[in-house]
């Protein structure tokens, strides 16, 4: 079951195990530069607001009430990263944007596959910023609109179809987890009707920005670790502000300070290391999209705003253990124009 | 040492073992308050301090907002309203579901829905 907490997804399996929880979010970030250049992590800035669909199903569009699942707003060229949190209880969590992989590229299965390996792992993943393009590098999700060619969507489907994001997760399967519990501690409400009309349909889709160095960790339990037979998943739809607004009645969050602002006040960058675990490899499809602003430069557009290269100085290194992996700022921050 | 004092002092600690980021005057500042008055807070010494900075501590030291504010005798006001606007109801729900377990609370939590996609 996936319940929505503050502005989480909160995914519990209770007939599985009672510690099989997790919870997944999505960060507002600055967007890196799309130059080519490989850039360390940017920083969360708080949640961007969630909201079921079907509490404004007066006026949305029948495809957006059709999928179900959750609203979310964002800016036009806004990027945004994904956050995954398990205690202890390890997951499978697969992540699409348009329906096709964010990291193999491939067109959406529910199913889990292992070649190439098309899910993230939990808790090792924290998380997930980007497609995979290259060993080791992301490209920024980024929003763009659909129907223009910018999405990987668009790119690898060729249609504009689904927009959105999608994600599915999979519990690990009871007894594997008792297994390896046991070895280690051994060891150690409806709206009022109004006679609105349903807002334009036009979607938001996840396109390629700038590049960044994070790993995509293989899976050290095996397919044989998952528990295939239970999984929740969730569409995620992506307004963009007007439609935000129209809908919910709530202004979105205000735009993130550029790279360059940030990248001015000194302000923190991430690096993250697994320690012992492997990166996964990028695949043919995603080794092939084209960044954003490639599009845009191939067709004499500009799609993105603020794109000039930054220097990066102060990069925080994080761990994959003993120590809380912080790497949100402030939500509030206000930066010097 | 108040429960809360408590709470909030080992939660603190746990995390600076590992990162001196959550020194005692460092965390202070980031939520906006006083070293000394954190380290009374810690202490017991002084009430739990007002909702909006036990939010901003509960966020820091990546405790869930709700429990914190419980274990300063506050409820947040975003609940508080939402019972204001149909107190019966919630009234009612909340005292017949006072026993229940949680198992029993969560099936009746509502689901974000999965659609046909």
């Amino acid at each position: 079951m996936i319940t929505l907490e503050n502005d989480r997804l909160v995914i519990r399996f209770p007939e599985v195990h009672k510690d099989a929880r997790c919870a997944i979010e999505f960060q507002r970030t600055l967007r890196i530069p799309d130059d080519g250049l490989d850039y360390p992590l940017p920083p969360g800035m708080g949640r961007f607001p969630l909201r079921h669909v079907d509490d404004y199903a007066r006026r949305m569009p029948t495809d957006w009430l059709r999928r179900g699942g959750v609203l979310m707003p964002m800016h036009q060229a806004e990027a945004m990263w994904i956050s995954f949190e398990s205690e202890e209880y390890p997951f499978a969590v697969k992540i699409a944007t348009g329906k096709v992989c964010a990291l193999t590229g491939e067109t959406w299965m529910n199913h889990l596959n292992t070649d190439p390996q098309d899910y993230a792992v939990l808790p090792d993943q924290p998380w997930l910023d980007g497609y995979c393009v290259a060993q080791g590098i992301v490209r920024q999700f980024v929003a763009m609109p659909l129907g223009q060619g910018y999405t990987v969507e668009e790119q690898l489907t060729g249609e504009a179809a689904h927009g959105g994001l999608q994600l599915i997760a999979y519990p690990m399967k009871a007894e594997r987890y008792q297994e390896m519990m046991a070895k280690q501690s051994a060891g150690a409400p409806p709206d009022e009707f109004v006679a609105y009309s349903p807002i334009d349909s036009a979607s938001m889709g996840l396109a390629p920005g700038g590049r960044m160095r994070q790993e995509i960790y293989e899976d050290d339990y095996g397919l044989d670790a998952w528990d295939q037979r239970h999984a929740s998943r969730c569409f995620i739809t992506i307004a963009n502000s007007l439609q935000w607004m129209t809908l919910t009645g709530e202004r979105p969050p205000t735009e993130a300070p550029t790279a360059r602002e940030y990248a001015s006040a000194g302000l923190p960058w991430f690096d993250y290391f697994g320690g012992d675990l492997t990166a996964i490899a990028d695949t043919d499809k995603l080794r092939a999209i084209s960044s954003v602003a490639e599009i845009g430069a191939a067709n004499g557009e500009s799609p993105l705003p603020e794109n000039e290269p930054v220097e990066v100085n102060h990069v925080i290194a994080l761990r994959r253990k003993g120590s809380r992996q912080v790497r949100e700022v402030p939500a509030d921050l206000t930066l010097p124009r | 040492m108040t429960q809360f004092g408590t709470y909030v002092n080992t939660a603190r600690r746990r995390l600076q073992e590992h990162d001196r980021r959550y020194s005692l005057r460092q965390v202070a500042r980031r939520i906006g308050v006083e070293p000394g008055y954190l380290s009374k807070i810690e202490r017991g010494q002084v009430a739990p301090p007002s909702e909006a900075a036990t939010v901003r501590l509960a966020k820091e030291l990546d405790q869930d907002a709700d429990v914190l504010l419980a274990l300063g005798g506050k409820v947040s006001s975003d609940l508080q309203d939402v019972i204001r606007k149909r107190p019966r109801l919630f009234a009612q729900l909340i005292r017949e579901l006072k026993q229940a377990p949680d198992h029993a609370i969560l099936r009746i939590v509502r689901e974000v829905r999965d659609g046909d996609w």
